[in-house]
């Protein structure tokens, strides 16, 4: 039987690749979230990128799990920005996520790549005139455990 | 005595047909003991009346393709050797009870099934030689 291995690298991995791109943090100053955003310097987030857990499966061999198979949403929400910036944004998910590779110690990484876009435009819960961006798209992500 | 998980279960196979060995990656196998039944019914029988021939023993495994040679490329080897190999089958093999296991010797055929997901094998394998069941390492 394998040894358990920390599921929370891939989050992890997956959110250093956003948080480190140079290009995110300038279109996207306000950060990157899991779930949903906070404050950012004091200020409600108004620029920033999500990324949330969609699906997960464990897939099991005899003795223990074999494959896990992950959805994120990465998406980037802008309040009042052109479609300039968050269409760039989207682009740049894609060019670091889409067909590229994670850095994984415990893990045979398998493969990432974009399974659907995200759109859509929010009317502001308070305030509709004001409106929030969200675009970005699903990304897979599929590991195995190395068995000897 | 329990009822016990599947999880823990194995397909070992030796293609030199003595030693088996885990075939690693896999998560499934199925036997099939079946005997022919001959059907003997005569004028008056008051229902039909059969007679047990001979026994058929095969069936399948199955798991995931598995890169390391010494994986999955066992089951592409059995499927090209012209001699069969011993393969061992273990419902559960997790517990300090020894485990209870079928064997012998055996043919297999291999089949790989690759998609958007993880590359699926599979086996079917019949019986070429005696088949037993025991409990023991």
């Amino acid at each position: 039987m394998q040894n358990a291995v920390d599921s929370a690298q891939i989050e992890d991995a997956l959110l250093a690749i956003l948080l480190n791109d140079t290009i995110l943090q300038s279109l996207c100053p306000d950060g990157v979230w899991w779930d949903s955003a906070g404050e950012a310097n004091g200020q409600p987030a108004r620029r920033f990128v999500i990324v949330s857990l969609l699906t997960h499966a464990d897939e099991p061999v005899f003795g223990g799990r074999a494959i896990e198979d992950y959805t994120f949403l990465v998406k980037a929400v802008m309040l009042g920005a052109s479609s300039v910036d968050i269409r760039a944004a989207a682009q740049r998910f894609d060019e670091l996520l889409d067909d590229e590779q994670l850095d994984l110690p415990d893990y045979a990484f398998g493969a990432m790549f974009r399974e659907q876009r995200v759109r859509y435009v929010e009317e502001d819960s308070e305030n509709p005139a004001i409106r929030w961006l969200h675009r970005g798209g699903h990304y897979r992500v599929q590991v195995s455990l190395p068995h000897a | 005595m329990a009822i016990k998980t599947g999880r823990y279960g194995s397909v070992m196979y030796d293609p030199a047909g003595t030693t088996p060995v885990e075939v690693v990656s896999l998560n499934a196998w199925k036997a099939s003991f079946k005997t022919d039944k001959e059907d003997v019914t005569c004028f008056g029988d008051t229902n039909k009346v059969y007679v047990p021939g001979m026994k058929d023993v095969s069936g399948t495994v199955a798991g995931f393709w598995n890169s390391d040679p010494a994986a999955s490329g066992i089951l592409f080897d059995a499927a090209d050797a012209d001699t069969p190999g011993k393969l061992k089958l273990v419902p559960n093999d997790s517990t300090a009870e020894a485990p209870f296991f079928w064997s012998g010797l055996a043919y297999l055929d291999a089949e790989i099934d690759c998609s958007m997901a993880a590359p699926k094998v599979s086996g079917e394998f019949m019986a070429a030689g005696p088949w037993t069941r025991a409990v023991g390492p």
